[in-house]
C-alpha cells in the first residue's frame, strides 16, 4: 500500500514537471509560430489542396468535382505533355551544359590572370537582370525583324537569318541561349569562390610532377573543385526544371504551344483554360520531377564525395 | 604564349557577352523616329534613353508599379527576414522540441515549384477578396521569402556561443531579450544579406503577380513589364528596351554594391 502510495508521490511530482516544461515549451514556441503560420497558410494548405484539386474536375466555380485519377491518366495521353517534357528536357540539358559549362571555363580561364575582372565583368552584369528584363531584351535581339537577324544580313550573312523564336525545337534553343547569357554569372561566381578554395599545394605538386595545361586541370584542379561542382549543377538542375518567367515574356510558350515546359503548360492550362483541376495534376506531376531529379541527383553526387 | 591564349579566349567571352549588353543600351537610347532607320549597332544622334523610359512608364503606368514593388520588396522581404530570424531562434536558441522537423516544414515551401501553390491562392483570393490587393502580394511575398531565410539564419545562429544565451538566462533575461539584444545584433551582417537576396527576389518576381493581380496599380514591376511587352512591343520598341533597363536599376544597384565586398575577397586571394 505504502510503495503503491509512494509511486502516486512520483508519478504527480512528474506531472508538475512535465506541465512545467511544456509551459515553457508553449513560451518557446511563440517564436517559431508567426513564420510556421504564414508558411502553413499560404504554402503548405495551397499544397495540399492543389494535390487534391489534381483529383477533380474544376471551372472555377461552384464545387470541385471529383474524379479519382482521371486527370492523371488524360495527362499521359496529352500530346501536349511529350511536347512539354521534352522542351524541359532541352532546357535541362541546355543548362548543364551552357551556364554550367561556360561558367567553369570563364572562371578557369581568369582566375590568377591579369585583368580578370574585367574579362568577367560582362559575364557578372546580366545575373543583375531579372528573368521577365532578359526576355524583353532577347526579344529584341532574336525577334524575326531583331537585331541578330539585322545584323547578320547587313554583313552579308542573309543565308544565316532565321525565324528564331516560329518554330520548334529552334525557339526553345534560342531562348536556352539567351536564359544562359544571363545564368552563365552565377556559375562563374559560384566557381571563383570555389577555386579560391582550393589548396595551391596538390597543384604546386602536381605542376612539379609535370602536370600543365589541360592534364593539370583535368587531373588535379577539376576533381578539388567538385564539392562547388555539385552545388552549381544541383542549382542548374532544379531551376531549368522550373523555367518560365524567360519563356512568358518572349513566346508565352507558343507558337501553337511549340515551345512550352511543363511550368508553361500548367499555367497556360489553369488560368488560360481555366481548367483548374487538370493544370494542378501538372503541377503535381512537375513537383514529383524536381523532387525526384534533386533526390537522385544529390544522393549520387554525395555519395561518391 | 599560354598566357596570350588564355587572355584570347577570355576576350572572346567577354565580347560575346558584351556586344548584346551594347546592342540593348544603344536601342534603348535610340529616338522613336531614329529606330526604323538605323542600324542595330550604330549610336543613335541623340541619346534618347530618358525620353523614352518615360514613354514606357507612361504606357504601362510603370510609376505605381514601381511604389507597390518597393511596398513588396521591402516590406515582404523585412517582414520575412524577422519572422525567420524568430523561427530560428526558436529551433537553435531556444531548442524548441522537434525542433528539426519545424525546421523542415518551414523549408519545404522551397522545394517544389510555385505552380504547386498557385490554383488555390488565386481561388482563394478571389474569394477572400485579397485578389488584386496590395495587402495578397505583400502576405504571399511574405510568406515565400520565409523558407530560405529560416534556412540562411538556422545555419547562422548555431555559430553563435551557447554560452551567451546561457549567462543572460542566469542573469533573469527573457528570451525575447535574448534574441534582441544578443541574437539579433550578432547576424546583423546575415540579416541584411538576407533581406537583400528577398528584396531582389520579390523585386524580380513575375509569377505571383501575373496569377494574383490585375490593375496597374497593384500588379508588381516586372508584371507591368511582361504587359507593356506584350502591347508596345511592336510599335515602340525602343521604349520597351528602355522600360526593361529602368526596371532593372534597383537590383542593378544591389549588385554593384556587393560586388565590390566580392571583389575584396577575390582581391584577396588572387596575389
Amino acid at each position: 500500500m505504502a510503495k503503491i502510495h509512494q509511486g502516486e508521490d512520483t508519478t504527480s511530482a512528474k506531472q508538475k514537471r512535465t506541465l512545467g516544461k511544456l509551459l515553457s515549451g508553449l513560451d518557446s514556441q511563440r517564436f517559431l509560430w508567426p513564420a510556421v503560420a504564414f508558411v502553413g497558410v499560404f504554402l503548405i494548405l495551397p499544397f495540399l489542396w492543389t494535390v487534391y484539386l489534381s483529383m477533380t474536375e474544376y471551372g472555377g466555380l461552384g464545387e470541385p468535382n471529383f474524379v479519382g485519377f482521371a486527370n492523371y491518366s488524360r495527362l499521359v495521353q496529352d500530346p501536349i505533355l511529350i511536347r512539354s517534357l521534352v522542351n524541359t528536357l532541352l532546357w535541362v540539358i541546355g543548362s548543364l551544359v551552357l551556364p554550367v559549362g561556360v561558367g567553369l571555363l570563364v572562371a578557369v580561364l581568369t582566375f590568377n590572370l591579369a585583368g580578370g575582372f574585367f574579362y568577367r565583368l560582362p559575364v557578372l552584369l546580366p545575373y543583375a537582370l531579372s528573368g521577365a528584363a532578359v526576355g524583353v531584351l532577347w526579344s529584341f535581339m532574336l525577334e524575326s525583324e531583331g537585331a541578330i537577324n539585322g545584323i547578320l544580313a547587313a554583313v552579308g550573312l542573309e543565308t544565316l537569318t532565321r525565324d528564331w523564336l516560329l518554330a520548334a525545337p529552334l525557339n526553345t534553343l534560342s531562348m536556352i541561349l539567351a536564359s544562359s547569357w544571363q545564368a552563365t554569372g552565377v556559375s562563374l561566381v559560384l566557381f571563383l569562390v570555389g577555386l579560391q578554395a582550393i589548396p595551391r599545394e596538390p597543384i604546386e605538386a602536381a605542376r612539379v610532377d609535370g602536370a600543365q595545361g589541360w592534364a593539370l586541370f583535368w587531373n588535379i584542379t577539376l576533381p578539388l573543385l567538385r564539392p562547388m561542382t555539385i552545388v552549381v549543377i544541383g542549382l542548374a538542375l532544379v531551376n531549368s526544371l522550373k523555367v518560365f518567367d524567360i519563356i512568358w515574356v518572349m513566346t508565352q510558350g507558343g507558337p501553337s504551344r511549340s515551345s512550352e515546359t511543363l511550368a508553361v503548360t500548367m499555367y497556360r492550362q489553369t488560368f488560360l483554360l481555366f481548367e483548374y483541376g487538370y493544370g494542378s495534376a501538372i503541377a503535381v506531376l512537375l513537383s514529383v520531377i524536381v523532387v525526384l531529379a534533386s533526390w537522385l541527383y544529390l544522393r549520387r553526387a554525395l555519395r561518391s564525395v | 604564349m599560354r598566357r596570350a591564349l588564355r587572355h584570347g579566349i577570355a576576350l572572346a567571352f567577354a565580347v560575346l557577352w558584351a556586344f548584346p549588353l551594347y546592342l540593348v543600351v544603344i536601342n534603348a537610347a535610340t529616338p522613336a523616329e531614329e529606330y526604323a532607320e538605323k542600324p542595330f549597332w550604330a549610336l543613335p544622334s541623340s541619346f534618347g534613353l530618358w525620353e523614352n523610359a518615360v514613354t514606357a512608364w507612361q504606357a504601362a503606368e510603370l510609376g505605381q508599379s514601381v511604389g507597390s514593388t518597393l511596398l513588396y520588396a521591402v516590406g515582404g522581404g523585412g517582414a520575412a527576414v524577422l519572422l525567420a530570424a524568430s523561427a530560428a531562434f526558436a529551433i537553435i536558441g531556444l531548442r524548441i522540441r522537434y525542433g528539426f522537423a519545424w525546421f523542415m516544414l518551414l523549408y519545404a515551401g522551397t522545394i517544389f515549384p510555385f505552380q504547386m501553390y498557385l490554383a488555390p491562392l488565386f481561388n482563394a483570393y478571389s474569394k477572400v477578396g485579397l485578389y488584386d490587393t496590395r495587402v495578397g502580394l505583400l502576405l504571399i511575398y511574405t510568406a515565400i521569402t520565409i523558407p530560405f531565410a529560416v534556412f540562411v539564419l538556422r545555419n547562422h545562429f548555431s555559430g553563435i556561443p551557447r554560452e551567451l544565451l546561457e549567462s543572460a538566462r542566469i542573469d533573469g533575461a527573457a528570451s525575447w531579450t535574448v534574441l534582441s539584444r544578443i541574437y539579433l545584433p550578432l547576424s546583423t551582417n546575415a540579416l541584411a544579406a538576407v533581406f537583400v537576396f528577398q528584396f531582389t527576389f520579390i523585386w524580380n518576381d513575375l509569377l505571383f503577380g501575373l496569377t494574383l493581380s490585375r490593375s496597374a496599380e497593384v500588379r508588381p514591376i516586372m508584371t507591368a513589364l511582361a504587359v507593356l511587352q506584350g502591347q508596345y512591343a511592336s510599335t515602340s520598341l525602343p521604349a520597351v528596351l528602355a522600360g526593361a533597363l529602368v526596371a532593372s536599376i534597383p537590383t542593378f544597384v544591389l549588385f554593384l554594391a556587393l560586388q565590390k565586398l566580392f571583389v575584396q575577397a577575390i582581391a584577396g586571394v588572387e596575389k
